[in-house]
């Protein structure tokens, strides 16, 4: 039988039906997650999009240096997304010191990424914007909706320049193997992903 | 594990480039005054595309097998498409301030 595994239980050996998706549990598990993240994502930018309709006058608060320093940050972001399949690759391959490389300079891309953001987000503090007051007199929710939905983004690019710092780690003491740095890629993709919504919604629609 | 059927990485950089192109197009739109729901509209338009593309070459889903690919995405899009069944009630509270 092609699609089954052997694997041995208890001194006996049995036959297992392999998965019907091709893939190892961690990255299914890792697709699970990212539908319920996906979900998660989708719930903020449609309160968003909710108190936005909902609203008399909405603040536009982003002018044409935000929206370039928005567009860096998406540079660096896909960059990193390529430095990322860079490192899959190497582990697929075998190549520890270029896993190590790839996966550094991935989690600098991260790291420049979250710097850019919390500038952005210092900037508009420092304007006046709260989560809860809009220093222009229109809808004080766009405070809220905005360093929600940044700040849940950016928690998850933290968390993401954490994990592969783990996971370089542990692949270069030979700990973890290609699957585990193929998985975290998977997550590091999709933050890429959610932030191709959260950069048109949040910052173009927003622009002056 | 992915296929062997995976694209060079030449080809991975031209899809980043082609991300970037979309960026860029979008935020042209967004200089061009269009009303906010032709601008909304035409953003989530190339922001899906966008997420296709990383979906499916980033994310490497099209070399996987199918099955994966029709178990995840019908069912989120159908979850994230039913959260637009409130909509309305904000349509509605946007009347009732100008009725006031």
């Amino acid at each position: 039988m092609n699609q089954s595994e052997l694997a041995v239980v208890g001194g006996h050996s049995i036959e297992m039906e392999a998965s019907p998706y091709g893939i190892e549990k961690k990255k299914l598990g890792m697709w699970v997650f990212i539908v319920s993240d996906a979900c998660t994502f989708g719930a903020f930018l449609f309160a968003y999009g909710y108190m936005r309709i909902g609203a008399p006058v909405w603040g536009t608060p982003f002018e044409f240096s935000s929206i370039m320093n928005g567009v860096l940050m998406t540079t660096i972001l896909l960059s990193s997304s390529l430095t990322m399949l860079a490192a899959v690759r190497s582990a697929q391959a075998g190549d520890k010191a270029a896993v190590g490389k790839w996966l550094g300079v991935t989690m600098l891309l991260g790291a420049a990424f979250a710097a850019l953001h919390l500038r952005e987000w210092f900037k508009l503090i420092g304007e006046g914007w709260r989560l809860f007051y809009n220093p222009t007199g229109g809808a004080a929710q766009f405070g809220a909706t905005f360093f929600s939905v940044t700040g849940l983004h950016l928690t998850h690019v933290v968390s993401g320049v954490i994990a592969l710092a783990f996971i370089g780690r542990g692949y270069s003491q030979g700990r973890y193997d290609e699957s585990h740095v193929e998985t975290a890629g998977l997550y590091w993709h999709f933050v890429d992903l959610v932030w191709m919504f959260v950069f048109p919604l949040m910052y173009l629609m927003n622009a002056r | 594990m992915s296929s062997n059927r995976e694209l060079a990485m030449s080809s991975y950089v031209g899809i980043a480039v082609g991300l970037m192109v979309i960026v860029g197009i979008e935020v042209i739109l967004t200089y061009q005054h269009l009303p906010p729901r032709t601008l909304l509209f035409c953003l989530l338009c190339l922001a899906c595309l966008e997420a296709f593309a990383a979906v499916m070459y980033l994310m490497h889903v099209k070399y996987e097998k199918p099955i994966l690919f029709w178990t995840i995405f019908p069912a989120t899009l159908l979850v994230l498409g039913f959260l637009c069944y409130l909509l309305p009630d904000a349509f509605r509270m946007a009347s009732m301030r100008l009725l006031r």
